[in-house]
């Protein structure tokens, strides 16, 4: 017979990283509180016997919020064997407030006392056995994070569970509180298990109606109980619920006094790092940098050597590992050979000798052929038909590798958030942003999801679980997605090339650029959004445990990396595959003149099916500046997934094989817009903007649960992204000089009165009952 | 309830300042922001000291543990000067 572990604790003590270690899982585990929010199963790689639960961590067992339901209704209802409750040894007394409810479940229960290796460090000491005791269940020590004591604890609890032992703890609160605890575990006698007595009577004097209701009590019982509750709040001068918390933090203040002797502490590292970090003058400047600098990093290193490599090594035709100099230099010669000879009128045949000195770079050192270059000879040598080869190649080669060349750029971008989510850094990043998104109705809360959405809108979305306020978590999810995810990197990429021209010394900052539009959509979406009915009221209050500082593990960091770049590479490997082939039926298909059939791709594209549809919808964007099919037809391809806009600009380019780093491909795409850089801004607004990709949208369906809601959220953020796109073009346009002023100039000044009106009109009086209840008045003055 | 706090020396947190220290004498309002705050540890007698403040927004350590507070949250707490 299997012994079913639930693995209980505080938010971020560690649970996840210890579930791992236990299960060999690989759950993503990220440094703040609130990751885990479903429980998740998994067997014990050394007893497959042992099935451990991790479940949400919880600062209590009250039944408030959803982590605390399914945490409660496991450990009351779930039937686990042992309780392994997981306690943040440098931090015991906030965590022992959970334990001491926990030991009142009459189940068997193991502390695991983790992180003693960061309590020793600070030179501070516990005393386990006189904690063991006081506690009444055995305790033992852990390092999660090294994977230390797992063996132990794992013994120790498949002991106690096979004993059946209920804890016996010693912690008495003070008699006020006592006394109707024991008279009401008395009047319950037998109606409940002797060993869950105390957690009932507790439950029942706080005047929990979830446990009233489950009991079913009689109800001169519940007068007894009433009249014990009013008694207690009478003599604390408090209410119930609050004086049974007093009482229990005084009880634990009473065994940590005893069991812990911490050494004389001045400011730890981690509050003088944010006496600096979250200062209320250099916060902010402190997370621009921060920011700027890894999407620099990103898009320097990840477009120079990395993308470079991965472009010419897998779609390209190769990639030279040594001696690239050598080859450059033959290269720089042959080429004048051949420009002198053209000069010189030479004749065919000799212009074809010289092509066929063309340096073989394979002579000039370590050579590795790209599967492109691999899988185009493969096809040629086995004589597969043309259109085939075509579809290979210019389809599916051209689209998918235009997507994987972008994997190295995300790598970095995702190394470096992980690094920065992992030593905690990000939870103060909500702190800091939380002054900010209070202004337009958000909680600082939010900005978790928006920062996974730089990664990914899927991740982003499922992330807004932890956001308590069901308001406030819509309009996180209708938003996040405007934040360009990584898949929408190669679009900035790509515009970034078309208008710098490959100056990109001086115009690095139109890729930041982008990001912050992101985050201003939200900002303008938010205070627009808040004076509408649907979300008028108060923020919700902004309460969040920051972690300590401390260095990441390489494994958790890879394992946030992995968990962001596999979603993405599943897409490539599935959705874009896919619709690069339809792509490429849709644009080698159609019918010029001589009947329905292949088309010739160099003068026969404009009768594709694809330049049907694009020219069918095209008036729709024809005011953005790109209503010819091939710019409309890339949005629709958008819709499919970010990603397909940089592959489908390849094959309609065809110079698919370059990605969107390569020049080539800029001047391609920048041809595609009559090279008006305010066209090109307003695509790249529109296709950030607006509605994401088709995975992102179920997700959407799945978080916001109503099929209206995610409606809405698609509809605003399209005609949101179209009027954004709309000024950019005709405002951009006529102050750059390329449009003149026509009908839509004034449409765009319209709806740019409009958005400041909605921006900047006083707070509508919406009557919402109840919504702001909960703060006070003052709550408002913040701004 | 407050008025029963009444002590001339109680004081809501937000005007402490970075590096300061208390102790709270009583988390204001109820319902489950209250009982929230008293979960995380802010209870009658627990000391607190302000880490890090900017207009009011609050970082500050109790029972062990650093607690980003807003300012509409951090004025519910009222707290007297450390003795």
């Amino acid at each position: 017979m299997g012994i079913r572990i639930a693995l209980a604790g505080n938010p971020n003590c560690g649970k996840t990283t210890m579930f791992n270690d236990l299960t060999g899982a690989n759950q993503y585990v990220g440094n703040w509180p609130g990751v885990t929010v479903e429980k998740k199963e998994g067997k014990y790689t050394r007893d497959k016997d042992v099935i451990i639960t991790d479940l949400p961590g919880v600062y209590s067992l009250s039944p408030y919020s959803p982590e605390e339901i399914v945490t409660r209704d496991y450990l009351l209802e779930g039937g686990p064997d042992v309780v392994i409750n997981l306690v943040d040894a440098t931090n015991l007394e906030r965590n022992l407030y959970l334990t001491t409810q926990v030991l009142d479940l009459g189940l068997p229960v193991v502390v695991a006392l983790n992180m003693m290796d960061l309590v020793r460090k600070n030179g501070d000491k516990i005393d386990v056995a006189k904690l063991s005791k006081r506690l009444g269940c055995p305790v033992v020590e852990t390092s999660a994070l090294k994977g230390q004591g797992m063996d132990e604890l794992i013994k120790t609890a498949v002991d106690a569970a096979k004993k059946k032992a209920a804890p016996t703890p010693d912690l008495r609160f003070v008699a006020e509180v006592e006394g109707p605890i024991k008279q009401i575990s008395d009047l319950l006698g037998s109606r409940v298990p002797a060993s869950t007595a105390r957690w009932y009577a507790i439950k029942l004097l706080e005047g929990e109606q979830r446990t009233i209701d489950s009991l079913k009590l009689p109800a001169a019982d519940l007068k007894t109980i009433d009249a014990a509750r009013e008694a207690m709040e009478n003599a604390l001068d408090d209410d119930a619920e609050s004086a049974i918390t007093v009482a229990r933090y005084d009880a634990i203040g009473d065994v940590v006094a005893e069991t812990v002797k911490k050494s004389a502490k001045g400011l730890s590292l981690t509050q003088k790092i944010d006496r600096v970090v979250t200062n209320r003058v250099l916060g902010l400047p402190i997370f621009i940098v921060v920011m700027a600098f890894v999407y620099w990093l990103a898009i320097s290193v990840g477009t120079g050597v990395v993308t470079d490599w991965a472009n010419d090594g897998i779609s390209g035709d190769g990639f030279l590992y040594t001696g690239g100099g050598a080859y450059e230099e033959a290269v720089g010669a042959w080429e004048e050979e051949v420009a002198a000879a053209e000069e010189a009128g030479a004749s065919e045949d000799e212009l074809a000798a010289l092509a066929e000195e063309e340096p073989d770079p394979a002579e000039f050192g370590l050579w590795i052929p790209g599967l492109g270059a691999i899988i185009g000879d493969a096809l040629e040598s086995a004589q597969v038909a043309d259109w085939m080869q075509s579809l290979v190649m210019d389809g599916i080669v051209a689209g998918v590798g235009a997507v994987i060349g972008f994997i190295p750029q995300m790598i970095i971008l995702f190394l470096l958030l992980a690094f920065l989510e992992g030593c905690g850094y990000l939870a103060r990043v909500a702190f800091i942003m939380d002054r900010i998104f209070r202004r337009f109705g958000l909680s600082g809360k939010s900005f978790i999801p928006m920062l996974v959405a730089s990664g990914c809108g899927v991740p982003a979305v499922m992330a807004t679980k932890t956001i308590e306020n069901e308001r406030d978590r819509r309009m996180t999810i209708m938003t996040t997605t405007m934040i360009p995810c990584g898949a929408k990197m190669p679009i900035i990429a790509l515009v970034f090339g078309a208008i710098a021209g490959g100056n990109t010394e001086e115009t690095w900052w139109i890729a930041p650029m982008f990001y912050f539009l992101g985050v201003i959509a939200i900002i303008i979406s938010g205070i627009m959004l808040k004076k509408t009915k649907m979300f008028a009221g108060e923020a919700s209050p902004f309460v969040m445990e920051l972690p300590s500082y401390h260095l990441p593990t390489v494994k958790s960091i890879l394992l946030s990396t992995w968990e962001r770049i596999k979603s993405y590479v599943v897409k490539a490997g599935t959705i874009i595959f896919l619709s690069t082939i339809v792509i490429w039926l849709l644009m080698n298909f159609g019918d010029a003149g001589e009947g329905f059939g292949l088309l010739d791709q160099e003068t026969e594209l404009q009768y594709s099916l694809m330049a049907g549809l694009g020219n069918a919808i095209g008036w729709i964007f024809a005011p953005l500046g790109f209503g010819d099919w091939q710019a409309t037809v890339t949005s629709i391809t958008g819709l499919v997934a970010k990603e397909n806009v940089v592959a489908t600009v390849g094959i309609l380019t065809s110079v698919g094989e370059l990605g969107e780093t390569d020049p080539d491909m800029w001047m391609a795409f920048a041809t595609m817009f009559g090279g008006s850089a305010a066209a090109i801004m307003a695509f790249c607004a529109f296709n950030l903007l607006c509605a994401p990709c088709f995975a992102a949208i179920g997700t959407i369906r799945r978080q916001m649960e109503s099929a209206k809601w995610t409606w809405f959220a698609i509809g605003y953020m399209t005609v949101f992204g179209w009027a954004v796109g709309l000024m950019f073009y005709q405002l951009g346009g006529l102050a750059l000089g390329e449009v003149s002023f026509n009908v839509w100039t004034v449409v765009a000044l319209a709806v740019l009165a409009g958005m400041l009106f909605q921006l900047f009109r006083p707070m509508p009086a919406v009557k919402k009952a109840g919504a702001s209840e909960e703060l006070e008045a003052g709550a408002g003055a913040a701004a | 309830m407050n008025d029963a706090v009444g002590a001339s020396s109680a004081f809501p947190l937000p005007l402490l300042q970075s590096g300061e220290n208390a102790v709270i004498v009583k988390v204001g309002g109820r319902g489950e922001l209250h009982r929230h705050l008293e979960t995380l540890g802010f209870v009658e007698g627990a000391d607190v000291t302000v880490v890090s403040e900017a207009a009011g927004d609050l970082i500050v350590e109790v029972k062990g543990t650093q607690v980003a507070l807003d300012r509409s949250v951090a004025s519910r707490i009222m707290a007297r000067a450390a003795a």
